[in-house]
């Protein structure tokens, strides 16, 4: 400080510095060489209250950054970039949720310490904030060993509760953490308190511990839900102690289905120590363990499959013996057949060529006849009749019976085996084909280029595949029927845009592409090249180009003010926007609590229906409501309230609002990012 | 420890997932309207295909990508592959059959032991994971094969993997922690 030693007017070296108005006044000429010297005294001021506080901010150590707007400091949102931001709303969710679940504030440190680990592992992008919130309280709750299930919290927050535990493995992960496996004991007292055993409820809690404890070791408790085996544990107990608890009301505490419920109590009916009764079980314990029940059912599934496989052999032996008898017999027959052809060979070659009818006839009658010959036919009888009918050669029409008959035997046979299905008849002719042609493995790999290697394609069953054109038709018509409605939607959709274009109101909601490349702006000097970006983009044709030129490298204000005036009204909209959505971000956890915050729900719903425009002071009004017992806030000065908020909205406007136009100058929407901060919303 | 070296395990395949390229535009409607055995979503932008004879299930996309599932073998996903190229050529696109690559392969194989659970779990720190309230099974990962296995206290694992080896890999590396941790 040049002032300090010299005046620069007279050159005396006599410089007083006044601290408290912080001045450097030169006592010889009397210039003053400094105003508004930078101080480091604290200052106090008089609060409504009458008491004093200090004047000042708190700044984070971490956080750089631009400074608090002058006058401000009740937000404690503003101003601060957006990891601290982050860190501090993970926080507030952390102690809404914790308070719920009853944890204790150490409990909620840790939390907080694995949630400041995972969002400098950069975890929490791309999943919600509630998810992450929540993983970390469950890993709280399994290093602690508290008695919270994943599912109260999912319960909580009403999402499913895989998503949970997808986010929860993964967070551990990451974090390489070792969450100690629950063991179902923890889960007892718990249980048994909300199950009401009033003065009992102890004792009750010792012989389910005991139950349990029995249950693991046969083996039941690997790979399933330890609430259930806990449920079946308590109905148990509380019999034993003779309280008369339902399944259904074991059920509405535990959470699990009533058929689980019921399963869990059959398989421990399966263990030898069911047979026990209650005194043995609280003395003695038995020594042999059982199998899991997964796996005592799945060796009963492999004793059924080697039951039927032997079932199937033995079938199988017997079909072997039938058709034995079957070929026996035919072989009889065939052997009696040949006599009898060689005899009436004549008389059944004229009988065939010269009445055809009377053979239609005959083989009519002949098919009956082979039906009931093919039932009896191992009736010797019949046999008997044949040789007989062999010698009787007179009657011609006895014969002609005899020998179409035995004509019709044989053909009779085959006739009864013809109806059997052939492969060409099933029309599989040519897979069979196929598969008897086998594919020899394809020779190597694909050529170079790509080309189809047609080795053992066959073509035709390929053809196969394609359909003609009725039945493309035919295919298009079920098709239309079936997805009528989304054909419908999308009509109706492209009905609303082409209104809503007449009408000029249409907002393209295209998903977000990246930014085109255009070619690099060749410029000399930064204002041209904000200029020939302008022109480029075209956005504003109220910017005064003249002031521009005249710009130097850091940019102007002017020109800029211009734009607000314009852009005001979307930029606020914008700004809006953000800070409801960030603030209905806040209230749907807010809302989805307990009974406890209905009041602070209702408070804050009624601030938002009230001013409805005002966005701003509701979102700055909450947040200073709940940032207040998180930071000290230090007013700055005995202004009003709401004055104060106009003022900071301009401020915080223009602040927001250079940014936003830079960003709009620099490729706005393009940018992508304008919503969708980092802040944890 | 007792782990036999010569394991006589059959590790059954079954699925083999794999994404091979047409390098053509392909026009779904067409394939649509007269494919025999073709489903057509069209509010997701893809048709199924299936054929019979390797049994596969393949997704087709305009761009030209098309995925295959459903084969039991490495040799049998390519003959597939190649199956369903030559039926789309046949429809008359101008398909071009590249970047055939396995993507996924899943195998089952059975313990002849049970295991326990929580204690594998303890002794498999890092690579294990069980939660019980979730998921019944032990998930147990193999960053070196990129393999995944799942373990079930019965004693059955199954196992997803790039390709068949890595798989049959991971079985024989998983065999001995498993075999310590056996009932």
């Amino acid at each position: 400080m040049p002032g300090g030693r010299v005046c620069a007017a007279c050159g005396c070296a006599e410089i007083e510095v006044d601290a408290a108005r912080g001045d450097a006044v030169c006592t010889g000429c009397g210039s003053v060489l400094e105003d508004n010297i930078i101080v480091s005294e604290v200052q106090f001021v008089e609060n409504s209250g009458g008491g004093s506080s200090a004047v000042g901010q708190f700044v984070s150590l971490d956080g750089a950054g631009k400074t608090p707007t002058l006058g401000g400091g009740f937000h404690a949102n503003l101003g601060k970039e957006s990891r601290a931001q982050t860190l501090q709303n993970g926080k507030r969710q952390i102690h809404h949720l914790g308070n719920q679940l009853q944890l204790n504030q150490h409990c909620l440190d840790t939390a907080f310490n694995f949630f400041k680990m995972a969002v400098s592992k950069h975890l929490t992008r791309g999943r919600k904030m509630t998810h992450v919130i929540a993983a970390c309280l469950y890993l709280v709750c399994r290093t602690e060993g508290t008695p919270h299930m994943l599912l109260d919290l999912s319960d909580l927050l009403q999402v499913n509760v895989y998503v949970l535990g997808k986010t929860f493995l993964l967070l551990a992960r990451e974090l390489c953490i070792n969450a100690p496996a629950i063991d179902p004991c923890l889960y007892i007292p718990r249980f048994a308190h909300m199950l009401e055993f009033g003065d009992k409820n102890h004792e009750v809690s010792m012989t389910a511990l005991r139950l349990l404890q029995r249950m693991k070791r046969d083996w039941m408790h690997t790979g399933r839900r330890p609430s259930g085996l806990c449920g079946a544990a308590l109905l148990v107990a509380a019999r034993m102690h003779d309280f008369r608890r339902t399944v259904k009301e074991v059920i509405r505490v535990v959470k699990v289905c009533e058929s689980t419920l019921r399963k869990r109590l059959t398989e421990f009916e399966d263990t030898p120590t069911s047979q026990l009764t209650i005194d043995e079980f609280m003395k003695i314990d038995l020594e042999e363990e059982c199998d899991p029940p997964s796996f005592t059912a799945g060796q009963k599934k492999l004793k059924i499959q080697q039951l039927e496989k032997a079932l199937s052999k033995k079938l199988e032996d017997f079909e072997g013996e039938i058709s034995s008898y079957q070929d026996e017999i035919e072989i009889e027959l065939e052997n009696s057949r040949p006599r009898a052809k060689g005899v009436f060979a004549n008389f059944t070659k004229d009988d065939s060529i010269e009445d055809n009818t009377s053979s239609v006839a005959g083989d009519e009658e002949a098919e009956d006849e082979e039906l009931e010959a093919a039932a009896n036919h191992l009736n010797k009888n019949f046999y008997n009749e044949l040789h007989d009918k062999d010698r009787v050669k007179k009657n011609g029409d006895g014969e002609c019976e005899n020998g179409n008959e035995t004509l019709v035997r044989p053909p009779a046979l085959e006739s009864l085996l013809g109806p059997l299905p052939t492969a060409a008849s099933l029309g599989i002719t040519e897979s069979i084909r196929e598969c008897i042609s086998t594919k020899d493995q394809e020779p190597g790999e694909n050529t170079g280029d790509g080309e189809l290697d047609l080795s053992g394609i066959d073509d035709s069953e390929i053809d196969r595949y394609i359909l003609n054109e009725t039945e493309a038709q035919i295919k298009a018509e079920l098709w239309m029927k079936e997805n009528a409605d989304y054909l419908k939607e999308q009509k109706e959709k492209e009905a609303r845009i082409a209104k809503e274009k007449e009408l000029g109101i249409y907002k393209e909601h295209k998903p977000k592409k990246s930014a085109k490349k255009r070619e690099p702006i060749q410029a000399s000097t930064a204002g041209e090249a904000i200029e020939k970006m302008l022109e480029q983009k075209k956005i504003s044709s109220k910017i005064n180009y003249n002031v521009l030129r005249d710009l130097n490298s850091k940019g102007s204000n002017t020109p800029k003010k211009e734009d607000d005036s314009t852009d005001d009204s979307t930029n606020t909209k914008k700004l809006s926007r953000r800070k409801s959505i960030a603030s209905r971000s806040i209230a749907n956890p807010v809302n989805s609590l307990g009974k406890r915050l209905r009041p602070l729900i209702s408070t804050q719903l009624a601030k938002k229906a009230a001013t409805e425009e005002m966005v701003f002071p509701n979102a700055q009004a909450e947040a200073p409501d709940s940032a207040k017992p998180a930071a000290v806030l230090v007013e700055s000065g005995p202004v009003a309230y709401n004055p104060d908020e106009e003022v900071e909205e301009e401020e915080m406007e223009e602040d927001d609002d250079h940014c936003m136009s830079a960003l709009q100058l620099m490729g706005g929407n393009d940018y992508g990012c304008d919503m969708d901060d980092d802040d944890g919303y | 420890m007792d782990a036999d070296s010569d394991v006589a395990l059959d590790i059954l395949i079954t699925n083999v997932v794999c994404v091979f390229r047409t390098r053509c535009h392909l026009n779904l409607r067409k394939i649509a309207l007269e494919g025999a055995n073709v489903i057509y979503k069209r509010d997701v932008g893809k048709v199924l295909m299936k054929l019979r004879k390797p049994r596969i299930t393949a997704t087709i996309w305009s761009s030209g990508k098309v995925i295959c599932t459903g084969a039991t073998s490495e040799e049998e996903a390519k003959f597939g592959a190649r199956r369903l190229a030559r039926s789309l050529q046949k429809l008359g696109f101008q398909v071009i059959f590249t970047d055939f690559k396995v993507v996924n392969v899943l195998a089952v194989c059975n313990m002849p032991f049970e295991i326990r659970l929580p204690e594998f779990t303890k002794n498999n720190r890092p690579h294990a994971s069980y939660e019980p309230e979730l998921h019944p099974a032990v998930c147990y990962r193999l960053k070196t094969l990129r393999a995944t296995l799942q373990i079930f206290s019965t004693g059955s694992i199954t196992v997803t993997g790039p390709n068949v080896k890595a798989v049959a890999s991971a079985v024989e590396q998983i065999y001995p922690f498993v075999f310590e941790s056996r009932k």
